[in-house]
């Protein structure tokens, strides 16, 4: 069938399956009952089928939009993060095919901890040296944590964000200090406990080290990005310790990295000479490209792609296995009548998220009965209300609301997919056609996703919408928190207007928790007040498929993007 | 001569001027701001404030477009708020991207229009002709994008004649130095990458001079059936001159001023058309540019590149109009 996605095609630009808000897809830490991997040397293994990989060739691999700049600290995209992970190592890392399975990588292990939780040691790798020659070593990991604790007032917030939302900049930060003890030590210590202080790094190229040598060279802190070398990849730019070298961005074209042949972890040496990736603003056209045979590898296809590709022996479909994501029907409460927890509980009833993912996620989807995906640390089920359309009328009933009281506005993007929500446009259609079933009356609204539609969200503008998270990394803070119900100051933020003191305290705690078991008692008792207040509906996890040709092999899926090439071969 | 072209250039710059105005006001009347596309869900009332003081967009509007004025008066078109590229670092690696198209396109729809366009006028009210006619009328009715997607699915994706997307496969290794693949490839002597450049061009070349196609095709119709019917080449059959000389000499040399005149108007609508022909396949030249930075509300990089595309636009009509001092020697500008 040929495809033909007008409304796709017209908004060109909406980059399709990024990360929500600009949000890299990373990923990180283990559900509180997986002990995080310590091995450094553990290395992902062919299967039986694929036992003898081959070594060389040039693989291409489709993204939904181009590389941004090229220094992964100044970038909170999906597509830079993808390319960037290849290049750019930090201390920790995350093991390719798991969402939190947490490793050592410039570091020889995990850090040790002091008993107040303020001060964390790293012993890192000896002989390990950046892509240009340099030597890794303390020194340099200073630098680097210094550089974005420090960075220019000019890059904060809308560029690099991840060093601010994670530890705050300057004066403000967390991050009091960082020292090297000697070459191969370094202390990082902390104004207060801080929970996620590993689950948060560890899969983010953004806490990558790069080589201080290169990025003095390339003005990397250049106030102004469009003036430094580095960001731009000008001859220069991300050179870290990874398994892939840059070699060269042509801007809107393509982004080359290359094997390293002397990288340091001999079991993870890449097979392929050169990996390639192309931005692709269309999904229709990504396909086109895959079955024309100008890429390898579709990064994401859409859901309704599946079916055409898994019957072709030519091509594969990547199940990326654990979700990382939530899509939920998202409600500010400052808006009536979503104040009503009567209203907020029919329409939870009212929804039938089965029937949404048979139509709209090809099976690769779960109900979801949680504002984060079951592989979160520190999930529990919740048990929220599910599909049953005489409960909802019931409450209908009980919230005393009638006739123009009971009309819902609903927001949907009018030109985008996202892996929670391939479809918004049918998505909002069948939730209204159930809504109406329980005795509302829906109104739409759209608005481009990136034209306004987030922000006005985000600002408050909107009384129903749909909306969701890919994580950053499977924490409950990433979720609860920065995805959804952050507090500014004491006040509830204004996207959803919701927000108990006691839900801010048991935010509060589990961020600040010196020991697992007090982080998991705050963040068990934060679900706790969720699903009692149901604030909004959480509606599906998703696993956005991925696509290549069949001779591609050894590619590891993780439901969050982060995915190191070096495994993977081509049987040509 | 000399004197008319100066006289035209400098006639140009009151339009950019007055152009500008308009494109400045046309992008701030537009719903939303660079900075709420920039933050996106990690927007605060509080950082939208302060990014918008950052980057001068509270000033009052005159002053940020004197602002602006200042800067591209010095040759500074500005940068994107979203990747902090500048306007003329993006053009330079984009625009020979979108030439090679538009170019490839207009050679395509001259290359195949003219000559039908003459053999339908011959041919007039027989089946040629009508055959012609329908071809011109799909041309012009079909949506760029529809016969894009279309040419994509059946050439790449099912038969593999031809590649989907792009402008050369990466992995053919050319270095860029000109950003013209035509010329790269013939400067590092890689005949394989010529040919390949050949094939990425051809079927967005197909959709995208589509429509020029059809229009040159009819307005060639027309000219040539309407010289025909002048004196002069009845006078110059009656002289006994062949079919062939009577055409070349007589007919055609004056059947070329309105086609000429459409091919120079033309160019207006490939560029525009360039904007939906490079998204359907991922060809990285300005109008993709353009589309991502309106959706973005990039202010500047939206109005450097209009006003760009405007002075595209003046340039190509005066070649056409000295063109024409060369078709017609009647034709004398002072």
């Amino acid at each position: 069938m040929v495809r033909l996605r007008i409304g796709v095609l017209i908004a060109s630009a909406a980059i399709v399956f990024a990360a929500c808000g600009g949000a890299t897809s990373s990923s990180a830490a283990p559900p509180a009952s997986q002990a995080p991997t310590t091995s450094a040397e553990a290395s992902v293994q062919p299967s039986a089928a694929e036992a003898s990989p081959k070594d060389g060739g040039r693989m291409v691999v489709g993204l939904p939009g181009d590389m941004v700049l090229a220094d992964p600290t100044l970038v909170s995209d999906s597509n830079s993060s993808s390319i960037e992970l290849n290049v750019v190592e930090g201390l920790l890392g995350v093991k390719a095919g798991t969402l939190g399975d947490i490793e050592p990588v410039l570091a020889t292990d995990l850090p040790t901890k002091s008993a107040d939780g303020l001060t964390y040691t790293f012993k890192l790798r000896t002989g390990v040296k950046f892509h240009d020659g340099t030597d890794f070593n303390a020194d340099a990991v200073v630098y680097n944590y210094e550089r974005q604790k420090n960075a220019p007032k000019e890059l904060r917030d809308a560029y690099n964000y991840y060093f601010g939302a994670v530890f705050g900049w300057a004066e403000n930060s967390n991050l009091v200090s960082v020292k090297a003890v000697d070459p191969t030590t370094v202390e990082f210590k902390l104004k207060t406990p801080q929970s996620n202080f590993i689950i948060a790094q560890a899969p983010l190229p953004q806490f990558g080290i790069q080589s201080p040598t290169a990025l003095k060279a390339g003005d990397a802190d250049n106030p102004d990005p469009s003036k430094s070398k580095y960001a731009q990849g000008q001859g220069t730019g991300m050179v870290g310790t990874g398994p892939f070298k840059f070699k060269e961005w042509v801007p809107s074209d393509h982004t080359t990295i290359a094997k390293n042949p002397d990288y340091w972890n001999k079991d993870r040496v890449p097979h392929l000479d050169e990996v390639i990736f192309r931005p692709f603003a269309d999904q229709s056209a990504e396909l086109n490209a895959l079955q024309a045979g100008d890429i390898d590898l579709a990064q994401t296809i859409l859901p309704s792609d599946v079916d055409t590709l898994k019957t072709d022996p030519k091509y594969q479909v990547v199940d990326r296995g654990e979700s990382c994501n939530v899509g939920h029907l998202a409600m500010n409460h400052a808006h009536k009548p979503f104040d009503n927890l009567h209203i907020r509980t029919a329409i939870a009833y009212a929804l039938n998220k089965q029937s949404y993912l048979d139509t709209f996620y090809a099976g690769l989807a779960e109900a979801a009965d949680n504002w984060m995906p079951p592989a979160s640390q520190y999930y529990k089920k919740l048990n929220l209300p599910t599909y049953n359309l005489d409960k909802a009328k019931a409450e209908v009933a009980a919230s005393g609301l009638s006739g123009d009281a009971l009309t819902l506005e609903l927001h949907y993007p009018s030109d985008t997919a996202r892996p929670y929500m391939p479809d918004p446009k049918g998505l909002a259609e069948a939730i209204a056609s159930d809504l109406e079933a329980a005795g509302f009356k829906v109104t739409f609204k759209t608005a481009g996703w990136r034209t306004g539609y987030t922000a006005d969200e985000a600002l408050g503008k909107y009384p129903m919408w749909l909306l969701g998270w890919t994580c950053d990394w499977p924490g409950p803070d990433n979720f609860l928190q920065t995805a959804f119900f952050h507090f500014d100051g004491n006040k509830p933020n204004p996207e959803f207007a919701y927000g108990p003191p006691a839900l801010k305290a048991d935010f509060d705690k589990g961020a600040t928790a010196p020991d697992d078991a007090t982080a998991q008692a705050a963040w068990n008792d934060a679900q706790d007040i969720l699903a009692k207040d149901l604030p909004t509906v959480p509606l599906v996890h998703s696993k956005p498929p991925a696509a290549a040709k069949a001779d591609v092999k050894g590619f590891l899926g993780a439901g969050n993007l982060n995915e190191p090439l070096y495994p993977v071969w081509l049987d040509r | 001569m000399l004197k008319y072209i100066i006289r035209r250039l400098l006639g140009a710059i009151p339009v950019l001027l007055g152009l500008s105005i308009v494109v400045f006001s046309v992008v701030h009347l537009i719903p939303g701001d660079p900075i709420r596309s920039l933050l996106g869900q990690h927007a605060t009332p509080e950082l939208v404030v302060e990014i918008r003081a950052r980057m001068g967009l509270d000033r009052p509007l005159y002053e940020q477009y004197f602002i602006y004025l200042g800067q591209l008066l010095s040759g500074d078109l500005g940068k994107s708020v979203v990747n902090n590229r500048t306007v003329i670092d993006e053009l330079t690696s984009r625009f020979p991207a979108t030439i090679e198209l538009t170019v490839g396109a207009l050679l395509l729809s001259i290359g195949l229009g003219v000559p039908l366009g003459r053999l339908a006028a011959r041919h007039v009210q027989q089946w040629s002709d009508g055959v012609i006619t329908v071809l011109s009328l799909l041309g012009i009715s079909i949506p760029i994008f529809v016969l894009g997607y279309t040419l994509q699915y059946i050439f790449a994706a099912q038969m593999h004649l031809l590649p989907a997307s792009g402008r050369l496969d990466p992995r053919l290794d050319v270095h860029f130095q000109t950003n013209f693949v035509f010329v790269d490839s013939i400067l590092a002597l890689n005949g394989e990458a010529l040919f390949d450049a050949f094939k990425h061009l051809i079927l967005p070349a197909f959709a995208l001079g589509t429509i020029p196609f059809a229009i040159i095709t009819r307005i060639t119709r027309a000219a040539v059936l309407d010289v025909s019917n002048e004196d002069y080449v009845r006078t110059a059959r009656a002289k006994g001159l062949t079919d062939s000389r009577v055409n070349s000499r007589h007919i055609m040399r004056n059947a070329w001023l309105p086609v000429t005149t459409v091919i120079g108007l033309q160019v207006g609508g490939l560029l525009a058309g360039a904007v939906i022909t490079e998204t359907v396949f991922s060809w990285p030249g300005v109008g993709s540019y353009i589309v991502n930075a309106i959706q973005d509300h990039d202010y500047l990089v939206v109005q450097s590149t209009i006003l760009l595309f405007a002075l595209i636009f003046l340039v190509v009509n005066l070649i056409v109009d000295i063109g024409y001092a060369f078709l017609n020697p009647r034709i004398r500008y002072s």
